[in-house]
């Protein structure tokens, strides 16, 4: 959270205390759509991708002076609601994430964002997906942007994955996406998976949704806690985390992500938002193309 | 032998086209929404695309009845050569329509025969179009059907609709799929093991009767899944130390693969990995995975 914002540096509450974050002439920052540091509020919830600069004054020599983190990016409140539309009153909509026990969620489709998100979101009705990106208010988000474009099937009925014969092996292409803490740890480090192990993670891996099926992408079976290798195709960047969620999107979704080609089609991974911030992913881009493998 | 190729084509068509249909009502069944429907139709604007669907499936399913129905007394004459107009009128149509699809929207597959026309549009699909748009024009005023009068006729007809057929398939990425199918064989990372058939597997093997003298319980602490592996962890005690005995189990076959490690309970986790990931057991299980157990994910090893 953020708790001091100056024209030159931000100071960000985290569990480890209060870190002191100075900000570039090249920071961009977003609440709702890219705009100057100083739109910033204190109380804001904060997700900040750094780098670390070594800082070359008083003579210290280049290689052991002391070091100071700059803002790249600042995202404030930003929030997103991915499931199935289950009911629609304007530009009104209550949507289930699909995440076992949680409420439907209320999103509000900014006014001058009601034409882009029909035009990606052209069935604004129930039994059919949504996925926007927007700011958290109170108790609802105030969706500014599409993220992906929406399936014309229905929630319930995902298209079936294509077969696979023999062995299975090698990297898996597709997109990643990011999801939002809910009763994670803020700044975990993880991904939402959607093949978890039926019959040792069954309560997590069963959704609310009925009809739930497989993800459109063939994925091996795994448990919570299992190690997968990510990487962004668009940054090479990449980092093994651990499984900390399934992820009901990732099974509804049959989508592709074009931030740097084409991926194929199904979401292999559905990051914390630190994790996809900390592969290069940019928040309000929604997702990027990435490539898993079962970490050795 | 000319006229029996012309003859050949009207129930080859008349089978092809009603099976398109079918296997594009089975899809929307399965998938319960016909806006589910693939190929042409998701060039059209949103709102025809309903209708757009249903009057393919229909003039398709028209057409196949129609043909059939032509090619024998009832309807011969013009209407016989109208359906056959209108079935070539179809086919060519679709060859400008696959070739349109592949330019707007190049990962699309035809949705000719539903499910399994999912590979995208390419020069196979369009040639397979035209080939029956010119089988569609060939078989414009040809006669009636009627029983070939002698067996080398008969022996030529069978020949000529094999080679046509394998000309079909050779030209039709759903052969692909149907074989696919046919001989599917379900990865072992991708396929459901019960718990239970696990647990049996593990009971009559060599590393447990090995290791279950040190186990203080039968009942497993914990149980994950990496892959073609499961893993399962029991309590113990070795030389007075509190351990995990960890059995890894493979998946697949009869006489599965068991491997087993001891985790000792009382050392303690590396202080990052413990601030990193919280609760989960991430540090627990990479280490049974790489050091005590050592195995290939994707293989018995």
């Amino acid at each position: 959270m953020l708790t001091e914002v100056t024209p030159h540096a931000i100071v960000v509450r985290a569990t480890d205390g209060d870190r002191f974050i100075a900000l570039s002439p090249g920071t961009v920052s977003w609440v709702g759509a890219r705009v100057s540091p100083s739109a910033l509020r204190p109380g804001d919830p904060v997700i900040v991708r750094q780098r670390t600069q070594q800082l070359v004054s008083g003579g210290a020599s280049a290689d052991g002076g002391p070091t100071a983190s700059i803002a790249e990016r600042i995202w404030a409140r930003i929030g997103r609601v991915t499931g199935a539309i289950v009911a629609v009153r304007g530009p009104d909509l209550l949507v289930d994430t699909g995440q076992h026990g949680r409420a439907p969620e209320r999103v509000v489709i900014a006014e001058a964002s009601l034409r882009p998100v029909q035009v990606r979101f052209p069935r604004l009705a129930p039994g059919y997906l949504i996925d926007v990106i927007g700011t958290r208010r109170q108790d609802y988000l105030l969706a500014v942007a599409p993220a992906t474009a929406q399936p014309p099937y229905l929630a319930a009925h995902p298209p079936a994955a294509p077969l696979i014969s023999g062995q299975f092996g090698g990297p898996i292409s597709g997109t990643a996406v990011w999801h939002e803490p809910g009763d994670e740890p803020a700044g975990l480090l993880g991904i939402g998976y959607a093949a978890l192990d039926p019959e040792t993670e069954g309560s997590r891996a069963d959704s609310g949704t009925s009809g739930q099926a497989q993800p459109c992408v063939q994925l091996p079976y795994l448990s919570l806690g299992s190690a997968v290798r990510i990487r962004n195709e668009c940054t090479d960047r990449a980092a093994v985390l651990p499984v900390t969620s399934c992820s009901a999107s990732a099974r509804q979704f049959c989508d592709r992500c074009v931030a740097c080609g084409t991926s194929p089609r199904g979401r292999v991974a559905d990051l914390t938002m630190a994790a996809f911030v900390e592969l290069g992913g940019n928040l309000e881009d929604g997702c990027f193309n990435a490539t898993l493998t079962l970490a050795d | 032998m000319l006229a029996v190729a012309r003859e050949v084509q009207i129930p080859l068509l008349a089978v092809l086209l009603i099976g398109s249909c079918a296997a594009k009502a089975g899809r929307v069944i399965g998938a319960r929404s016909i806006d589910e429907g693939i190929g042409p139709t998701a060039m059209f604007p949103l709102p025809l695309r309903r209708p757009a669907a249903i009057a393919i499936c229909g003039y398709e399913l028209a057409l196949g009845i129609g043909l059939l129905l032509t090619a024998v007394r009832i309807g011969a004459g013009w209407p016989a050569d109208a359906v056959r107009v209108a079935a070539a009128l179809l086919f060519w149509t679709a060859v400008g329509a696959l070739q349109e699809l592949r330019t707007r929207r190049p990962g699309e597959g035809c949705g000719c025969f539903g499910d399994l026309s999912g590979t995208p549009v390419n020069w196979r699909t369009i040639s397979r179009a035209a080939l029956l748009g010119a089988a569609a024009l060939a078989s414009i005023g040809a006669p009636q059907l009627h029983m070939l009068s002698s067996p080398g006729q008969a022996a030529g007809a069978i020949a000529l609709t094999v080679a046509e057929l394998a000309l079909l398939a050779a030209l039709s990425p759903e052969i692909g799929q149907v074989m696919v199918r046919l001989g599917h064989a379900e990865p072992c990372e991708l396929r459901r093991v019960p718990v239970a058939r696990t647990l049996a597997a593990l009971r009559s093997s060599a590393p447990w009767r090995q290791h279950s003298p040190y186990l203080i319980s039968t009942t497993p602490t914990d149980v994950w899944r990496e892959g073609c592996w499961r893993f399962v962890v029991y309590p113990g005690v070795l030389a007075s130390r509190r351990v995990e005995v960890v059995f890894a189990v493979y998946l697949m076959g009869r006489r599965v693969p068991v491997r087993a490690g001891l985790v000792d309970v009382d050392t303690p986790t590396p202080a990052p990995l413990q601030r990193r990931y919280s609760s989960l057991t991430v540090y627990k299980k990479n280490t049974i995975l790489q050091n005590k157990i050592n195995i290939p994910l994707n293989g018995p090893g």
